[in-house]
């Protein structure tokens, strides 16, 4: 795990909003298969670095490689870079996103049809498949406003999914939610970790840190403050910032 | 005396249902042409496409900045100075569409405007190109946010339609008009028109409230 080839590498990215630096020159590698967490308090940029990745948010400078295709971000980037990074690169956000004018199963098979130009049929059983998998079968001709924050969260996994991607993006998938329906998405996200999936997961979820993912990132103004195998992070923080930051998560 | 005036009025109907017809014609071919246009200009906005902003912009303020009636007379009496003569009905096709692109532009703009970012982002990061992201996600959620507005605005320009008189286009106000002029009860003959605008505008607005409800159903819990 540690040493395997990496799929994703970051190098020296920055964004500035406004003059204010939110990545400030983050580098970082991840291995095929590594599951990621990352926190941080708000403002930190963890959300920003991880909507460079996908580049929701084009970089000021730095590369990205996705399986060793290089990325320079500082020029403009071409559409067709754009779309083939993207294919490989699911991202799930705090807010869901689905689109409310579709049933739950077209949510997830319009991607899949328009993106990889798979056929309704094939698109439609690939989505009762993941559908099945995130324990929502049921739903598929609902409305996402039939559906809990949790089922929609999930269906979001599963849209995300439908498309085969690589790596998989986590934007603070649980904040949203009453904790008990973050435990259900949780659960999803756990059983992704078991399969394999390369993971980024920005979240304030200590505990599932501390058990699903192989490494914890700490950031704070834009920056990887600490980073190693949770248990490790989380009992010996090297920096002040990281102890109160842990400190205030532990004592809520 | 009551008698006579049914009479009376059974006597003016058919002029007036003609000019109805005239009148419903027009508003529908301006709506028509218009909405098309305005779909197209808020398009245009939307995607922030410089090539068609400075002309668009000029449309749309001339359009909503000008009242109906100039906008009439200007293309009826205006035209032609440029070497371009419209025939009544024509004119007032073309003077009644640019309206509508000019307001209906803006509605739809606003309608797309109002579809969340961030079905935009999760669309852009599942690999849509711009084009679907517009096509499916986009505009039938702009539209359906914008119909009301719409539909609403559709029964005003069958009002503004009456304007077209001015030009004697022989829609419901000419023939009224003409009765009055031949009877000397316009009075009586106004009264029997502005009824039938009514007939249509009041159903016509019932309908728009029921369509409203129905297309807000699959979003509430």
């Amino acid at each position: 795990m540690k040493q395997a080839e990496s799929i994703l590498s970051l190098r020296d990215v920055e964004k500035t909003f406004a003059g204010h630096k939110a990545v400030d020159g983050v580098s970082l590698d991840i291995a095929r298969g590594e599951v990621v967490a990352v926190i941080g308090p708000s403002g930190s940029g963890k959300s920003t670095m991880l909507r460079c990745i996908n580049l929701l948010e084009v970089p000021d400078s730095g590369t990205i490689s996705v399986d060793g295709k290089n990325l320079d971000t500082s020029g403009t980037v071409s559409a067709r870079d754009l779309t083939q990074l993207r294919r490989r690169v699911g991202m799930v956000f705090q807010s869901f996103n689905l689109f409310p004018h579709m049933t739950v199963l077209r949510n997830i098979s319009l991607p899949q049809e328009r993106v990889l130009g798979r056929s309704r049929e094939e698109a439609d059983r690939r989505s009762m498949e993941l559908l099945e998998r995130v324990g929502l079968q049921q739903k598929a001709d609902a409305y996402p406003a039939k559906c809990s924050g949790g089922q929609q969260q999930r269906v979001a996994i599963a849209r995300a999914l439908a498309l085969d991607p690589e790596i998989m993006l986590f934007d603070e998938p649980t904040s949203a939610l009453d904790p008990e329906l973050g435990l259900e998405v949780l659960a999803v996200m756990r059983q992704l970790a078991d399969t394999g999936m390369t993971m980024i997961v920005v979240t304030h979820e200590i505990h599932f840190a501390a058990t699903v993912a192989d490494r914890l990132i700490v950031m704070a103004d834009g920056r990887i403050l600490e980073q190693g195998p949770p248990q490790q992070v989380l009992d010996d923080p090297q920096h002040a910032r990281t102890r109160t930051f842990l400190s205030a998560i532990k004592d809520r | 005396m009551k008698s006579a005036i049914f009479s009376d009025w059974a006597e003016w109907l058919p002029r007036l249902l003609d000019g109805l017809w005239v009148s419903v014609q027009v508003t529908g071919l301006s709506l028509i042409i218009g909405l098309v246009v305005g779909l197209l200009l808020a398009l245009a906005a939307f995607a922030r496409t410089r090539l068609l902003t400075w002309p668009a912009v000029l449309l749309v303020e001339i359009g909503r900045g000008m009242p109906a009636l100039v906008m009439l007379q200007l293309v009826y009496f205006g035209l032609p100075s440029v070497g371009l003569t419209l025939e009544t009905y024509a004119a007032v096709v073309l003077a009644l569409s640019l309206t509508t692109a000019a307001y209906t532009s803006e509605i739809i703009r606003a309608g797309l405007r109002a579809v969340p970012d961030g079905e935009l982002e999760a669309a852009d990061a599942l690999g849509m190109s711009r084009s679907d992201v517009m096509r499916f996600v986009v505009i039938p959620q702009g539209l359906r946010i914008a119909l009301p507005t719409l539909l609403g605005f559709a029964i005003l320009i069958f009002q503004i339609s009456s304007l077209a008189f001015s030009l004697g286009l022989p829609e419901l106000l000419s023939q009224a008009y003409s009765i009055g002029a031949n009877t000397f009860r316009y009075l009586d003959v106004l009264t029997l028109a502005g009824l039938l605008y009514l007939a249509v505008t009041i159903p016509a607005g019932w309908l728009v409230a029921r369509f409203e409800r129905r297309l807000s159903r699959h979003l509430t819990t």
